[in-house]
């Protein structure tokens, strides 16, 4: 198992030159990956760099690992391809769909928990692990609705995919949270549902609370209710790597790495509280 | 349901903008109803914010509520293919010029399809570009079949408006700390075709307008006509003269960075 990589940022371009330029405390960037599946330029140029300076994660949004349409290997392949360029730590992608029927609807659409999903996804997630000649690193996705035909939670499905294929898990603790919310049940029996050895990677985010549900916005600062979720989930998981993700609304550089100082002192002090 | 039915049933109530599928349950409040608006709204929230960064002078030329309309028609008779947001919206030119009703849609139409090459320019391939010391080992008797094509970050586009300078003024307008104050957009007239070149340069995306003989010996060369080809189209017009000028036109692109050898 790697050993974890501390404290990360998103990588976003209107930060590109800020991080170059001030070598933020960060320990490690994550990076969108359809981002950087372009021929070349000044995404491919930052990408170089910023690699050149700190550890990087990928982080992809439209593999659709769960879509009933046929595994598309030819992106695959481009993901590969960037993985041989950039040499990421892990690659990551979420656990739903995002079209099918030849289009994408550029959401993360949640899945039927059922059986004959899971034993769709894993067979795909197999292959894809194959394809790219490392584990997959498959992250929960925060959802407003579910489906009436589903038999298990959500949890139960992420920690029996992660058993039957070997996948690592990223939790977004802000969807567990968002999520949780939505669907009426408790976010830490959502952490605590799911295996310890399987986790590699957290999410914190911020959310849009309207009383009655959640949206996730990932554009605010994270809200105490997820910094408590995180410090039960450092406290479950121990030390594993952090991310900030912000997606919109996107502040200064230092505003962001003060907010994942303050994750560096949650996580302390979980970690404190745990030993 | 199997899970190929339940997501092209699914998809197909988002892209109609459709009510919720019968397969989704809500277990707490709100309702299902309003909790699948969500994903109906965010996808085309989703495009559209795509379309807005793309074409950003566009949008200025229309206006926000105008844009906005625009470009809702497009999206609900345009579904996304592609696993990039950043891909989609290629059609949009096309789409404007559909039923152009004058001058000023025309000017729009043309003005999309400007700010797509300059899109395209700017994340393509760099490509390996020839060079004039990199063609001065080619013996002479070579240089007749010597071939060229455009580098992936160079592309041509031809205008018959002035969506050019329409683009300039938008971009101009953008701009917070413009000097002069608010920038006057140009009123739409059509024009004589005008040839353009837009090619990265470094990280940056720059174009340059080209003399319609200049664009016509590009264009035959970037088409894959060889040296000796575009010299012999080029004698029709002038004759013993006609190598020279090709080579000079080519050492200019070589030059600039535009061509490479297939």
């Amino acid at each position: 198992m790697r050993p974890p990589l501390g404290f990360g940022l998103g990588l976003r371009p209107v930060h590109y030159t800020a991080v170059l330029e001030t070598a933020p405390a960060v320990d490690w960037f994550e990076v969108i990956t359809e981002n950087y599946l372009v021929g070349g330029g000044r995404p491919l140029h930052f990408l170089d760099a910023v690699r050149d300076r700190y550890p990087v994660v990928m982080h992809g949004v439209s593999l659709s690992i769960g879509s009933a349409a046929p595994l598309d290997l030819d992106y695959v392949d481009r993901v590969r391809r960037l993985a041989e360029r950039c040499e990421p730590v892990w690659i990551s992608d979420h656990l739903c769909w995002t079209g099918t029927d030849g289009a994408n609807l550029h959401d993360l659409m949640p899945l039927p928990y059922t059986e004959e999903a899971l034993a769709h996804v894993a067979g795909r997630i197999d292959e894809v692990q194959a394809r790219l000649g490392r584990p997959l690193v498959v992250e929960n996705v925060s959802s407003y609705v579910s489906y009436t035909h589903s038999v298990m939670s959500e949890w139960q499905f992420l920690a029996e995919l992660a058993r039957r294929t070997g996948c690592r898990l990223l939790l977004d603790v802000n969807n567990v949270y968002v999520s949780s919310r939505n669907h009426g049940f408790d976010a830490r029996e959502f952490l605590d549902g799911v295996p310890v050895a399987d986790v590699q990677q957290l999410h914190i985010a911020g959310h849009l609370d309207l009383g009655t549900h959640v949206i996730d916005t990932h554009d605010h600062p994270v809200r105490d209710e997820v910094w408590d979720l995180y410090a039960h989930a450092v406290r479950r998981f121990g030390n594993v790597s952090t991310l900030l993700e912000r997606d919109d609304n996107i502040p200064p550089l230092a505003e962001l790495v003060a907010e994942l100082d303050q994750a560096r002192a949650v996580a302390a002090r979980s970690q404190r509280e745990a030993a | 349901m199997r899970l190929t039915e339940l997501q092209s049933a699914v998809q197909r109530h988002v892209l109609a903008g459709g009510p919720t599928p019968e397969a989704l349950a809500a277990v707490v409040e709100p309702p299902a109803d309003e909790r699948w608006r969500i994903y109906v709204d965010a996808y085309r929230l989703r495009l559209a914010e795509a379309l807005g960064v793309q074409y950003r002078a566009l949008a200025a030329r229309c206006g926000s509520e105008e844009f906005d309309a625009r470009i809702a028609s497009f999206i609900a008779i345009t579904p996304s293919v592609y696993r990039s947001i950043r891909d989609y919206g290629g059609e949009l030119a096309a789409f404007l010029a559909t039923g152009a009703a004058g001058v000023e849609d025309e000017l729009r139409g043309e003005l999309a399809g400007f700010e797509w090459q300059l899109a395209a320019a700017f994340d393509a391939e760099a490509g390996r570009p020839a060079t004039v010391a990199g063609l001065a080992t080619v013996a002479a008797e070579d240089w007749q079949g010597l071939c060229f094509r455009a580098l992936p970050c160079v592309r041509r586009f031809t205008t018959c408006t002035n969506a050019v300078a329409a683009w300039r003024a938008a971009t101009a307008a953008r701009a917070d700390d413009h000097p002069t104050g608010p920038v006057r957009l140009p009123v739409a007239v059509r024009t004589a075709p005008l040839e353009w070149l837009v090619v990265r340069v470094g990280l940056d995306t720059e174009f340059r307008s080209l003399p319609v003989d200049e664009a016509e010996a590009f264009d035959r060369l970037a088409g894959g006509a060889s040296f000796g080809e575009l010299c012999a189209a080029l004698g029709e017009r002038l004759g013993d003269a006609a190598a020279l000028q090709a080579a000079t036109w080519l050492k200019g692109w070589l030059h600039e960075g535009l061509l490479e050898r297939p």
